[in-house]
Protein backbone atom coordinates (compact mmCIF):
# COMPACT_ATOMS: atom_id res chain seq x y z
CA UNK A 1 0.00 0.00 0.00
CA UNK A 2 1.66 3.45 -1.02
CA UNK A 3 0.40 7.13 -0.74
CA UNK A 4 -1.16 8.54 -3.90
CA UNK A 5 1.57 9.72 -6.49
CA UNK A 6 -0.63 12.69 -8.32
CA UNK A 7 -2.93 14.80 -7.29
CA UNK A 8 -4.93 17.01 -10.43
CA UNK A 9 -6.92 19.85 -9.10
CA UNK A 10 -9.09 21.92 -11.73
CA UNK A 11 -11.64 24.50 -10.87
CA UNK A 12 -13.16 26.83 -13.55
CA UNK A 13 -15.72 29.12 -13.11
CA UNK A 14 -16.76 32.43 -14.58
CA UNK A 15 -13.62 34.09 -12.56
CA UNK A 16 -11.16 31.61 -12.36
CA UNK A 17 -9.91 29.21 -14.78
CA UNK A 18 -7.35 26.90 -12.67
CA UNK A 19 -5.66 23.86 -13.39
CA UNK A 20 -2.65 21.55 -11.19
CA UNK A 21 -0.92 18.52 -11.52
CA UNK A 22 0.85 17.94 -8.38
CA UNK A 23 3.76 15.04 -8.26
CA UNK A 24 2.82 14.01 -4.58
CA UNK A 25 5.46 11.50 -5.33
CA UNK A 26 7.92 14.21 -4.62
CA UNK A 27 6.49 15.75 -1.95
CA UNK A 28 6.82 12.24 0.25
CA UNK A 29 10.15 11.82 0.15
CA UNK A 30 10.45 14.85 1.20
CA UNK A 31 8.15 15.01 4.10
CA UNK A 32 9.53 11.83 5.41
CA UNK A 33 12.75 13.59 5.40
CA UNK A 34 11.35 16.01 7.61
CA UNK A 35 9.30 13.83 9.84
CA UNK A 36 12.41 11.50 10.80
CA UNK A 37 14.63 14.43 11.62
CA UNK A 38 11.96 16.35 13.79
CA UNK A 39 11.23 12.44 15.02
CA UNK A 40 14.73 12.19 15.88
CA UNK A 41 15.00 15.66 17.72
CA UNK A 42 11.72 15.72 19.24
CA UNK A 43 11.51 11.91 20.34
CA UNK A 44 12.41 12.43 24.14
CA UNK A 45 10.59 15.56 24.70
CA UNK A 46 7.63 13.82 23.21
CA UNK A 47 8.03 10.86 25.01
CA UNK A 48 8.34 12.72 28.36
CA UNK A 49 5.36 14.38 27.43
CA UNK A 50 3.11 11.52 26.70
CA UNK A 51 3.88 10.19 30.35
CA UNK A 52 2.73 13.05 32.14
CA UNK A 53 -0.48 13.97 29.92
CA UNK A 54 -1.09 10.68 29.23
CA UNK A 55 -4.85 10.77 31.38
CA UNK A 56 -5.76 13.91 28.70
CA UNK A 57 -8.36 12.29 25.65
CA UNK A 58 -6.26 13.58 22.81
CA UNK A 59 -2.48 12.61 24.13
CA UNK A 60 -3.32 8.52 22.28
CA UNK A 61 -5.23 9.40 19.03
CA UNK A 62 -1.75 11.94 18.28
CA UNK A 63 0.24 9.33 18.98
CA UNK A 64 -1.30 6.22 17.67
CA UNK A 65 -2.81 8.24 14.80
CA UNK A 66 -0.55 8.56 12.51
CA UNK A 67 -0.58 4.82 10.99
CA UNK A 68 -4.20 5.43 10.88
CA UNK A 69 -3.61 8.64 8.66
CA UNK A 70 -0.90 7.46 6.60
CA UNK A 71 -3.32 4.69 5.42
CA UNK A 72 -6.01 6.74 5.17
CA UNK A 73 -3.69 8.88 2.75
CA UNK A 74 -2.78 5.72 0.73
CA UNK A 75 -6.82 4.74 0.28
CA UNK A 76 -6.36 8.26 -1.52
CA UNK A 77 -5.13 6.68 -4.54
CA UNK A 78 -8.04 6.53 -7.28
CA UNK A 79 -10.51 8.98 -5.23
CA UNK A 80 -11.82 10.64 -8.12
CA UNK A 81 -14.61 14.19 -7.60
CA UNK A 82 -15.81 15.27 -10.75
CA UNK A 83 -18.62 18.18 -10.83
CA UNK A 84 -19.82 20.12 -13.79
CA UNK A 85 -22.58 23.14 -13.76
CA UNK A 86 -23.14 25.51 -16.52
CA UNK A 87 -19.86 26.69 -17.26
CA UNK A 88 -17.90 25.94 -13.59
CA UNK A 89 -16.13 22.45 -13.28
CA UNK A 90 -14.40 20.99 -10.55
CA UNK A 91 -12.11 18.64 -10.73
CA UNK A 92 -9.99 16.23 -8.01
CA UNK A 93 -8.22 13.19 -8.95
CA UNK A 94 -5.56 11.18 -7.00
CA UNK A 95 -3.66 8.63 -8.51
CA UNK B 1 -26.40 -41.92 -6.00
CA UNK B 2 -30.17 -41.58 -6.03
CA UNK B 3 -33.07 -44.18 -7.02
CA UNK B 4 -33.53 -42.17 -9.85
CA UNK B 5 -30.18 -41.66 -11.21
CA UNK B 6 -29.83 -45.18 -11.06
CA UNK B 7 -33.17 -46.31 -12.58
CA UNK B 8 -31.60 -43.67 -15.34
CA UNK B 9 -28.60 -45.30 -15.85
CA UNK B 10 -29.96 -48.79 -15.87
CA UNK B 11 -32.41 -47.41 -18.25
CA UNK B 12 -28.78 -46.09 -20.59
CA UNK B 13 -27.11 -49.30 -20.38
CA UNK B 14 -30.09 -51.26 -21.41
CA UNK B 15 -30.34 -48.77 -24.29
CA UNK B 16 -34.32 -48.09 -24.20
CA UNK B 17 -32.99 -44.72 -24.05
CA UNK B 18 -30.06 -42.46 -25.71
CA UNK B 19 -27.20 -40.80 -24.14
CA UNK B 20 -29.13 -37.15 -25.02
CA UNK B 21 -31.89 -38.05 -22.70
CA UNK B 22 -30.13 -39.66 -20.15
CA UNK B 23 -28.00 -36.57 -19.52
CA UNK B 24 -31.21 -34.55 -19.93
CA UNK B 25 -33.02 -36.83 -16.93
CA UNK B 26 -30.38 -36.52 -15.29
CA UNK B 27 -29.80 -33.30 -15.25
CA UNK B 28 -34.04 -32.91 -14.00
CA UNK B 29 -33.00 -35.14 -10.69
CA UNK B 30 -30.18 -32.71 -9.73
CA UNK B 31 -27.03 -34.41 -10.55
CA UNK B 32 -24.64 -31.71 -11.62
CA UNK B 33 -23.40 -32.50 -14.95
CA UNK B 34 -20.02 -30.67 -14.81
CA UNK B 35 -17.43 -30.39 -12.52
CA UNK B 36 -17.11 -28.21 -9.51
CA UNK B 37 -17.93 -29.31 -6.21
CA UNK B 38 -19.52 -26.87 -4.11
CA UNK B 39 -20.70 -24.53 -6.86
CA UNK B 40 -23.73 -22.98 -6.87
CA UNK B 41 -25.51 -21.82 -9.84
CA UNK B 42 -27.20 -18.84 -7.75
CA UNK B 43 -23.52 -17.89 -6.87
CA UNK B 44 -21.40 -15.73 -8.95
CA UNK B 45 -18.61 -16.86 -8.79
CA UNK B 46 -14.94 -15.18 -10.00
CA UNK B 47 -16.68 -11.87 -8.93
CA UNK B 48 -13.86 -9.37 -8.28
CA UNK B 49 -13.30 -7.54 -5.18
CA UNK B 50 -14.98 -4.59 -5.11
CA UNK B 51 -12.99 -1.55 -5.30
CA UNK B 52 -14.85 1.50 -5.66
CA UNK B 53 -18.02 3.08 -5.26
CA UNK B 54 -19.52 5.35 -8.05
CA UNK B 55 -22.13 7.99 -8.41
CA UNK B 56 -22.92 9.09 -11.77
CA UNK B 57 -25.46 11.89 -12.66
CA UNK B 58 -25.76 12.92 -15.81
CA UNK B 59 -28.34 15.04 -17.66
CA UNK B 60 -31.45 13.22 -19.11
CA UNK B 61 -32.04 13.46 -22.81
CA UNK B 62 -33.40 16.62 -23.94
CA UNK B 63 -31.84 19.00 -21.37
CA UNK B 64 -30.41 22.38 -22.68
CA UNK B 65 -26.69 21.84 -21.80
CA UNK B 66 -26.63 25.19 -20.15
CA UNK B 67 -28.55 23.62 -17.72
CA UNK B 68 -27.10 19.98 -17.59
CA UNK B 69 -25.31 19.11 -14.01
CA UNK B 70 -23.17 16.34 -14.06
CA UNK B 71 -21.38 14.74 -11.52
CA UNK B 72 -18.91 11.85 -11.59
CA UNK B 73 -17.76 10.52 -8.16
CA UNK B 74 -15.39 7.30 -7.25
CA UNK B 75 -14.60 6.84 -3.88
CA UNK B 76 -12.04 4.03 -3.09
CA UNK B 77 -13.71 1.34 -0.60
CA UNK B 78 -10.03 1.59 1.04
CA UNK B 79 -10.82 4.46 2.54
CA UNK B 80 -14.04 2.65 4.21
CA UNK B 81 -10.96 0.22 6.13
CA UNK B 82 -8.65 2.85 7.15
CA UNK B 83 -11.58 4.98 8.41
CA UNK B 84 -12.91 1.99 10.49
CA UNK B 85 -9.74 1.91 12.18
CA UNK B 86 -10.16 5.25 13.36
CA UNK B 87 -12.68 4.33 15.63
CA UNK B 88 -9.83 2.58 17.73
CA UNK B 89 -8.75 6.03 18.62
CA UNK B 90 -11.98 7.63 19.46
CA UNK B 91 -11.97 8.83 23.00
CA UNK B 92 -14.41 7.10 25.39
CA UNK B 93 -16.88 10.00 25.76
CA UNK B 94 -16.89 10.54 22.37
CA UNK B 95 -17.85 7.09 21.35
CA UNK B 96 -20.50 6.99 24.30
CA UNK B 97 -22.00 10.20 22.52
CA UNK B 98 -21.96 8.64 19.50
CA UNK B 99 -23.63 5.56 20.78
CA UNK B 100 -26.58 7.34 22.59
CA UNK B 101 -26.80 9.23 19.36
CA UNK B 102 -27.45 6.15 17.18
CA UNK B 103 -29.72 4.63 20.24
CA UNK B 104 -31.96 7.49 19.95
CA UNK B 105 -32.79 6.94 16.64
CA UNK B 106 -32.78 3.60 16.97
CA UNK B 107 -30.06 1.92 15.98
CA UNK B 108 -28.76 -0.39 18.76
CA UNK B 109 -25.00 -0.28 17.60
CA UNK B 110 -21.91 0.10 19.71
CA UNK B 111 -19.19 1.88 17.30
CA UNK B 112 -16.03 0.81 19.13
CA UNK B 113 -17.37 -2.92 18.86
CA UNK B 114 -17.33 -3.00 14.99
CA UNK B 115 -14.87 -5.34 13.71
CA UNK B 116 -12.80 -5.51 10.37
CA UNK B 117 -14.74 -9.12 9.76
CA UNK B 118 -17.99 -7.10 9.47
CA UNK B 119 -16.54 -4.22 7.11
CA UNK B 120 -15.76 -6.94 5.16
CA UNK B 121 -18.76 -8.33 5.20
CA UNK B 122 -20.64 -4.81 4.25
CA UNK B 123 -17.86 -4.37 1.66
CA UNK B 124 -18.87 -7.33 -0.17
CA UNK B 125 -22.57 -7.21 0.06
CA UNK B 126 -21.90 -3.49 -1.49
CA UNK B 127 -21.25 -5.41 -4.72
CA UNK B 128 -24.48 -6.27 -5.08
CA UNK B 129 -25.79 -3.08 -4.55
CA UNK B 130 -27.12 -0.68 -7.95
CA UNK B 131 -29.28 2.29 -7.68
CA UNK B 132 -30.69 4.02 -10.73
CA UNK B 133 -32.89 7.03 -10.39
CA UNK B 134 -34.81 8.60 -13.18
CA UNK B 135 -36.66 11.83 -12.59
CA UNK B 136 -36.97 13.55 -16.35
CA UNK B 137 -34.25 16.05 -15.67
CA UNK B 138 -31.28 13.62 -14.39
CA UNK B 139 -30.57 10.12 -14.22
CA UNK B 140 -28.43 9.13 -10.92
CA UNK B 141 -26.20 5.77 -10.73
CA UNK B 142 -24.79 4.61 -8.22
CA UNK B 143 -22.53 1.41 -8.00
CA UNK B 144 -20.08 -0.26 -7.33
CA UNK B 145 -17.06 -1.51 -8.91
Amino acid sequence: MWPPLIMRLRIKNTNHNFGLWLPLFLVWPILLVLGIILGIILLPFLLIAAVIFWHLWWVRPLLFGMPVLFQLVCALRGLKVEIEQNSERFLVHFW
Amino acid sequence: MSDNQRRILNLLAENKISVEEAERLLALTGQPTGSGVGVSDTVPTGKSKPKYIRVLVTPDTGVPENKAERVNVRVPLNIIRAGIKLRSLMPTEAANKVNEALRSKGIDLDVRNIKDEDIEQLISALSELEVDVQDGAQKVRVYVE
